[in-house]
């Protein structure tokens, strides 16, 4: 009673002095930090080793049931690419439903059910929760893998490994796996078309046997349901899922570098350079370094107010975000350090980002520092718990990598305890300066000697195997006589020169829809006419003639500027090699490069208003194969053909930032020489 | 920084529908003398705790010569206050382990911040700093000003459909304040003086205008009384505050216009007039853009992006305000079909349903996809805390967070096709074709 009472008269003083006169100058202090209440997942296993985790949470009538495979990693080899498949195969019908009626099916109850290669997820209104069940069982036990869906999806898989091919940030996290975890590693081997083309029906059919086994799943069942609920719907649904015997792999430990080294991808026409400087790291959830390795991130690249981020943008301006991540792992974890910079400070960001690295195992971090970053990640530890299924993820966790079971409930409290000390005793454990992997995706010209005093560059494909060594140019080798034996190639000068004039037409099929190219070249009277078709309609156009150039697209027409005509010039002459020379064009080689495995002369072509493109002639059969263009993309020429004595690329492959996936374009008409009236460049 | 309502709204609002079907929430209100109103909501469950204050001044209640004030005011108001320094307002929320965010729509700005619950003293010390004496000066107009200017670029001049809001608005009213989007114009911001940002501040962002929202792992009590603390002292604003009464006149004929904008792809946008917010009319409204375009198995999706692939995206959605808003439609068109080819066969679907209603499966599953919605939106506090904020400023009944099913409810299958042909019509709507602009120069 006299507690309550002195409780009641301090709660009284509370609000008087509430309305006096309040000292705005001083923030209010916290409260005694709240005690965190993590709700307990109840378990039961079933007699087919289904191991079931229920969360229940019945503020809203809502349920989700998401049921993981816990396998081994796999190394795909010539298959690599297979797993990626295997969800989107086992959506695409049942023996009971096609496609459409599972769709319109899950649609109609307002409910959500997708599939991975180790996982199914459903979640539903309390209500519809044996409707989505049963259409989640219905996907377990009996998708039927049709063919054309397979067939779509490589093809989907095919595209988006040409336009990753091209992307900076895939290369260079395909650069950085290679050199981390080497080729021969779950995580580190990649697609190619020939490993996407590998896989068959079978091989999905014999996944799904394989893996999809009650006894290495876990199913957690989050929302509205009870344990005793939760033992009848699973028993009802998954009981009768067989059990099986499922493969279980090793791999060999991936070793960090001797020394720095470095790896670079020559992307020429890159304005920015990639850089991700890594190291594998052994952490795994639950080391004693892991909650602390939360810690050394949050201070040293998590965010806008780490180390990276103040140093590499708000000081210095080399980036828009430079980033950290130390990624935990069974088999083997990732230290990382990364950001897109300028071409021109590649080495100075580089430079801060040693220097960052350095200072960060050498000196440590500070108390301020400390303090920030555990009050930043207990607030988001807080909020993380207001979603049911993070309780259900912890609970996961605890069962998959063997933790105390009072892991998480702990969890604050052992990232309060630690000290600047324990800080730096992980940054001390986890990243060793020395032994670091510095990848770079950027324009090698500029910035591969710069990169020389970080450690010993090493050349990278795009997909980062060693890039094919090239041998160094011939010192008697002019770039005349690249361009000579260009056009000695395609038939000789007299050949070539006789030709004044084309008319060209290529097909291709961009996104389901037939594209038409037309192009009309005068060579004498340097005119030039263009035309893009799609469906039969003129989508844009373009004309040069008399030094004017337009532009039309959509009914609207635009003048070209000097400059931009003289950009176009560039590429509007039939076969422009015999015209280089009249035109005053700068010729510069730029050694041997390797085009798509093609060792192939690269020749920078400069226009006297500056601008340029960049030309490869195949250094054994001195054919062009390859132009590069910063305006209107890169574009591959093959299928040479014998024309009126000159050899003519039958097919380009345009890759353009303008259209999203490569257009093939095959030439299915060619005059040479025809008669050209004034209406053909109106 | 801040999430903007004004373009993001276009793709959130198809999920913004309000409220709670079958579990009610519980909260408790007052008034303070000044006017402020106060809402809580205790939910001990997790160990945080939203605070949220809406202002109830959107671009609506701007001066056309003076539009982008109410937006202009949500980046200033977090430069800091006569105890709080320059540019620490963030920093400080987040090295309590918080975040905050905010938005400015037509009708409402609205600032928020999560923090953990033993921090809730700060966080109201912070939104009555705020509402008592914030920065209103030279420096920080200066600083924003160029802020805005980066953010006008990225979010509507540089992003491919950025201006669809602003130029469709500016022909679907003429008359009302909707005629302007809450990013409102940079000239406008760069004419106005310090002073008339000043005035903006004393007529608007004023306790009798506000909504304090606390949700979360609260004590009612306590809470009461800090808020009393802090907020009490606050003047109450001095003239009633200026709330636009015009009423838009019905269009009679059709507008039809082009935009060339930095896209690579056109677009098709259609927009009709819509009741006020709060007219029973909205839920049909709603249920139709979602049988519409709302999931893969919609009508428009279904029929024009699988089946013909005229469209390679289609949308519907009901920017519902408070004076009535527009229900905007845009289908971005497949490569080689002409826009026009894509609008006739919109017509025909939007026709269809006008002369046939929907299915009795398709009334069905639109109640369930909206039953879902609306629980699904109470499901973080933060959600709760807006929801009951807009319960009470709108629909002015904070009750009405646990009555948005029921309303829904009465919605009957004949409503849609109702609706269709009340609304939908095709002589006041506004057509606008987005094309390109003629590319650089491409060989």
């Amino acid at each position: 009673m006299k507690k309550i009472t002195i409780s009641f008269v301090l709660s009284l003083l509370v609000s008087v002095v509430g309305f006096a006169q309040v000292d705005r100058s001083q923030f209010p202090k916290a409260g005694p930090a709240p005690v965190i209440k993590i709700g307990e997942a109840e378990t039961f296993t079933l007699d087919n080793g289904l191991k079931v985790f229920v969360v229940e949470n019945d503020k809203l009538p809502r349920v989700s049931f998401t049921l993981v495979l816990e396998r081994d990693p796999l190394f795909e080899g010539d298959k690599a690419g297979l797993t990626g498949f295997i969800g989107e195969m086992m959506m695409a019908g049942t023996s009971n439903r096609s496609k459409e009626e599972l769709d319109e099916e899950v649609d109609f109850i307002g409910a959500y059910l997708n599939a991975g290669s180790t996982s199914i997820s459903a979640s539903s209104l309390k209500k519809h929760q044996e409707k989505v069940l049963d259409l989640m069982a219905d996907v377990l036990y009996n998708p039927i893998f049709p063919e054309a869906e397979l067939e779509k999806l490589k093809k989907q898989a095919l595209t988006g490994l040409a336009t990753s091919k091209d992307d900076p940030g895939s290369i260079s996290s395909k650069l950085s796996s290679a050199l981390v975890y080497g080729k021969d590693h779950p995580y580190g081997e990649v697609q190619t078309e020939e490993t996407l083309n590998n896989v068959s029906l079978d091989d999905v059919k014999n996944y799904y046997q394989t893996f999809f086994k009650p006894n290495i799943a876990y199913l957690a069942i989050v929302g509205d349901m009870s344990k005793a609920e939760a033992e009848k719907v699973v028993k009802k649904h998954f009981a009768a899922w067989e059990r099986g015997d499922v493969p279980t792999f090793t791999y060999e430990e991936p070793k960090p570098a001797s020394q720095n080294v470095v790896g670079l991808v020559d992307r020429s026409s890159s304005v920015q350079t990639v850089i991700d400087i890594a190291q594998p790291i052994d952490l795994t959830l639950g080391d004693e370094d892991y909650i602390s390795s939360r810690v050394l991130n949050q201070i040293f690249g998590a965010g806008s107010s780490s180390r990276l981020f103040m140093n590499l943008r708000e000081d210095k301006g080399y980036t828009y975000g430079a980033y950290s991540s130390f990624s935990a792992d069974k088999l083997v974890g990732q230290f990382s350090a990364n950001a897109s910079v300028r071409t021109e400070v590649t080495d100075s960001a580089v430079y801060e980002f040693i220097y960052e690295i350095n200072r960060l195992v050498e000196d440590g971090v500070t108390q301020d520092e400390l303090d920030k970053a555990k009050a930043n990640l207990s607030g988001s530890f807080g909020r993380s718990l207001e979603s049911p299924a993070t309780i259900a993820n912890f609970a996961l966790n605890i069962e998959r990598y063997d933790l105390p079971k009072d892991y998480y409930e702990t969890y604050l409290q052992k990232m309060n305890e630690l000290t600047v000390a324990d800080i730096n005793k992980t940054a001390d454990d986890l990243i060793d300066p020395d032994k670091l992997y510095i990848t770079a995706v950027g324009n090698a010209t500029e910035i591969k000697d710069k990169l020389e005093q970080f450690g010993t560059v090493t050349m990278y494909d795009n997909m980062g195997f060693p890039a094919k060594e090239m041998a160094a140019v011939d010192a008697n080798l002019t770039v005349e006589t690249v361009i000579e034996n260009y056009i000695e190639a395609i038939g000789g000068k007299s050949a070539v020169g006789s030709i004044k004039s084309a008319k060209m037409v290529m097909d291709a099929e961009v996104m389901g829809q037939q594209l038409k190219i037309e192009q009309i070249f005068d060579n004498s009277a340097m005119r030039y006419a263009q035309n893009t078709l799609v469906g039969g309609n003129v989508m844009q156009s373009s004309r040069i003639k008399e030094g004017k150039g337009v532009v039309s697209g959509q009914g609207q027409s635009i003048d070209m500027t000097d400059e931009q005509v003289d950009a176009a010039k560039l590429d509007t002459y039939f076969l422009p090699e015999f015209y280089y020379e009249t035109m005053g064009y700068t010729l510069t080689l730029d050694g041997i490069k390797d085009v798509e495995g093609t060792p192939a002369y690269k020749v920078i072509v400069a226009t006297p208003l500056g601008a340029s493109v960049n030309n490869y002639y195949s250094v054994e059969s001195g054919l062009k194969i390859k132009s590069e263009n910063p305006v209107s993309g890169d574009t591959f020429f093959s299928d040479y053909q014998e024309k009126n004595g000159v050899l003519i690329p039958m097919a380009q492959t345009i890759k353009s930032a303008m259209i999203p996936v490569p257009l093939e374009a095959k030439v299915t008409s060619l005059e040479l020489n025809p008669e050209l009236t004034e209406a053909d460049f109106n | 920084m801040m999430r903007k309502l004004t373009a993001l709204g276009l793709v959130a609002g198809l999920l913004a529908v309000p409220a709670i079907a079958q579990t009610k929430i519980e909260f408790k209100e007052f008034d303070l003398d000044n006017g402020l109103h106060v809402i809580m909501h205790q939910d001990n469950t997790t160990p945080i705790v939203v605070t949220s204050v809406l202002y109830h001044v959107g671009s609506k209640n701007e001066q056309p010569d003076r539009t982008g004030f109410a937006h202009f005011f949500e980046h200033l108001m977090f430069e800091g206050s006569e105890n709080i320094a320059r540019g620490e307002y963030m920093n400080i929320i987040q090295s309590h382990g918080g975040t905050l965010n905010a938005y400015t729509s037509n009708d409402i700005t609205y600032y928020y911040e999560s923090l953990p619950s033993n921090e809730l003293e700060l966080a109201l010390y912070m939104e009555s700093e705020r509402m008592l004496h914030s920065k209103v000066d030279q420096t920080g107009v200066d600083t924003q000003r160029e802020v805005v200017k980066e953010e006008k670029r990225q979010s509507y001049d540089n992003r491919p459909y950025g201006s669809i809001l602003i130029e469709t608005l500016k022909r679907s009213y003429s008359e009302h304040p909707y005629r302007w989007a809450p990013i409102g114009s940079l000239d406008d911001l760069n004419a106005a003086s310090i002073e008339e940002f000043q005035q903006f501040y004393k007529d608007f962002y004023v306790p009798n205008n506000a909504t304090l929202t606390i949700a979360g792992d609260i004590d009612y009590k306590q809470t009461e009384e800090w808020v009393k603390k802090y907020f009490s002292e606050i003047p109450k604003g001095t003239k009633p505050i200026y709330r636009p009464d015009v009423t838009e006149p019905k269009k009679t004929a059709e507008i039809r216009d082009i935009v060339y904008d930095n896209i690579q792809i056109p677009a098709v946008i259609q927009a009709y007039n819509l009741p006020p917010k709060t007219d029973q009319d909205s839920y049909a409204l709603s249920m139709l853009s979602t049988y519409l375009t709302g999931g893969n198995s919609s009508l428009m999706t279904k029929e024009l992006v699988d089946k013909q692939q005229k469209a390679l995206a289609i949308s519907a959605i009901p920017l519902d305000l408070e004076d009535g808003g527009i229900f905007i439609m845009y289908g971005i068109v497949n490569m080689g079909v002409e826009p026009q080819d894509l609008e006739t066969e919109i017509d025909k679907l939007i026709k269809q349903v006008q002369d046939e209603g929907v299915s009795d499966r398709d009334f069905e599953k639109l109640q369930n996809i909206m039953e879902n919605s609306i629980v699904s939106g109470n499901s973080s506090m933060a959600g709760v805390a807006e929801n009951l904020a807009e319960a009470h400023v709108i629909y002015k009944d904070t009750h009405y967070v646990n009555k948005v099913m029921d309303a829904y409810d009465k919605v009957k299958k004949e409503d849609l096709q109702r609706v269709a042909n009340e609304y939908l019509t095709l002589d006041g709507r506004v057509v606008l074709y987005y094309l390109p602009k003629p590319a650089e120069p491409a060989q």
